[in-house]
């Protein structure tokens, strides 16, 4: 079929050029460049031995995990019932309440972290209300600090569980939480027994992309973060524009790659009708 | 039953609206503090001034938001058209190494955009066209990472079409490009549409791959506001934030009046006929 040849042909070598190919370079570099910016012939693991031998490096593979864990936890508490109530609610408001919950999508991730630098920086909300209030006498530090960056990237991510969950209640056939309301449970036992374990795969998929965008995020750890709270994603930044360290940068992104892809298999397997959410990583 | 069953319904709402205002209340803040009278970026705002807004509409600050438009049009443009005729052969043609494709264009969407950036970043300086690093470099990326929008809501627009459309104006008599431009495109223009707007706003909103193809001349409003942040915090930020926001809010609003696109965001393929 020479014509469906065409259609597809034109699309994938542009793939296999400007993605495929990039990203096998990236794999060589981290295994090929000693220092620099340069290959050289030998392969050797250094890259990796220098990132999972030094204490600083680990530390930062290790707080872009409990980062990631937190705010994957955190969406998706707070992203179900608000999912909830947009998949049941019979408001007439539903509409524009689906749109304000999805809007923030449209921000990039700067403009939802600076309104959080806003709130926690030094002479920020936070420190007026507390001194108004005279809860405190000077005031406090938020930033940089890592809870900060967990607030600011669960904020940036919660319409992604929001979809998520939304999706999983929307696979859901309503019927079954009408015949368990119907043989006499409560709303509340309905929802523990019923809804909830149905909706249990969206849940986890929402987590795990939560966790995987997460650690390959950089604007809210950036804004919000600083000396001493890095993750792999500011690493790598200062690796690859700072340093000009390309093949330490190309190593912890593939490290990055790995537990990213990781996350989104484990998603994908446990996703069920929620990985058909048309929307995910950015 | 009824008055006990009610009370799950008002701690939900409550609930509700504690999250709303976790999502709304930042976005809210940033815009008062555009508004503020002092330097500071502190928040209740210390007088009115308008000042911040002059200072995000003067060049400086005009520059790099009409560099993340006309990047985030072109993007949306060429990833329209390669991912239509690519959505159309995945969903109505069998060929071999559909899976592989599959995987292919999924790819973008599935690994972190920043590792994109870091591995187009070398390879253009291994092939020797680091010069393309900037807008070209940035197109090239923005495109890879936004084909998959293109492809996927094309694709779920076409699942979601009556097979019957398309054979009932063959059967009276339409050659296939006329079924194409007069059924199929008209009815799937929905995805085609929604596509764009997802690729344009991804591309628009994009920090971890801008970052890394951006040169010092040629950047998006977010690295530019990047590259300002580590030299300070200033209201004029917010401002500019603000309006980084409410583009892309205003043209998918006023494209959501022409062609449902929202519907696309949380499509479930599977139930679509």
């Amino acid at each position: 079929m020479p014509r469906s040849f065409l259609l597809v042909a034109l699309p994938c070598a542009f793939l296999l050029l400007c993605f495929v190919a990039p990203m096998a370079y990236l794999f060589s570099a981290s295994v090929l460049i000693a220092e620099g910016t340069v290959p050289q012939d030998q392969p050797t693991l250094d890259n990796f031995r220098i990132i999972l031998g030094s204490a600083l490096y680990r530390g930062v593979v290790l707080r872009t995990f409990v980062v990631g864990f937190c705010v994957g936890l955190l969406v998706v508490v707070l992203a179900y019932p608000l999912a909830y109530f947009l998949v049941r609610t019979r408001s007439r408001w539903k509409g524009a309440l689906i749109a304000l919950s999805l809007a923030p999508l449209l921000g990039s991730a700067i403009v939802r972290s600076y309104g959080w630098h806003v709130i926690l920086n030094q002479d920020g909300a936070l420190n007026s209300l507390l001194l108004w209030a005279g809860l405190v006498e000077q005031p406090l530090r938020f930033l940089p600090s890592t809870p900060a960056i967990v607030i600011g990237l669960t904020h940036a991510l919660l319409p992604y569980g929001v979809l998520s969950i939304m999706t999983a209640l929307n696979a859901m056939d309503p019927a079954l939480e009408r015949a368990a309301m119907s043989l006499g449970a409560s709303r509340a036992r309905t929802f523990w027994r019923v809804t909830l374990p149905l909706t249990l795969p969206g849940v986890a998929a929402g987590f795990a992309l939560a966790f995987a965008i997460s650690i390959g995020a950089y604007a809210t750890p950036a804004i919000l973060g600083g000396p001493g709270t890095e993750t792999m994603a500011t690493m790598i930044r200062n690796f690859m524009l700072a340093l000009l360290d390309w093949g330490l940068g190309s190593a912890m992104g593939v490290i990055l790659l790995a537990s990213a892809l990781a996350l989104l298999l484990i998603a994908a397997l446990l996703g069920g009708p929620a990985r058909r959410t048309v929307v995910a990583a950015p | 039953m009824r008055d006990g069953a009610d009370r799950p319904w008002i701690a939900l709402r409550a609930a509700v609206a504690a999250v709303l205002v976790f999502l709304l209340g930042p976005i809210l803040i940033t815009v008062a503090a555009s508004f503020n009278g002092s330097a500071r970026s502190t928040f209740p705002p210390e007088g009115f001034s308008l000042r911040w807004w002059s200072e995000a509409l003067s060049a400086r600050w005009w520059e790099p938001m009409a560099f993340s438009l006309k990047l985030a049009a072109l993007t949306a443009l060429l990833s329209t058209a390669i991912g239509t005729p690519l959505a159309f052969a995945l969903v109505r043609r069998r060929f071999r190494g559909k899976m592989l494709v599959e995987a292919l264009v999924a790819g973008p969407l599935v690994l972190p955009t920043l590792v994109t950036g870091i591995a187009l970043l070398q390879f253009l300086h291994a092939l020797g066209l680091g010069a393309l690093v900037g807008f070209w470099g940035l197109l090239i990326g923005h495109v890879v990472i936004c084909l998959p929008f293109s492809v996927r809501t094309v694709a779920v627009s076409l699942r979601a079409m009556p097979p019957q459309l398309e054979a009932a104006a063959a059967s009276l008599g339409a050659p296939p490009r006329v079924v194409l431009r007069r059924v199929t495109l008209p009815v799937i223009s929905g995805g085609v549409f929604a596509g764009a707007a997802f690729a344009f706003v991804h591309s628009f909103t994009d920090v971890n791959l801008s970052l890394f193809l951006a040169s010092p001349g040629e950047r998006p409003v977010t690295v530019a506001v990047l590259a300002f942040l580590e030299a300070g915090f200033a209201p004029t930020l917010a401002a500019v934030s603000v309006l980084s926001l409410v583009i892309p809010l205003v043209m998918v609003a006023l494209l959501e009046r022409v062609v449902p696109i929202g519907a696309f965001l949380y499509a479930d393929p599977g139930r679509h006929r």
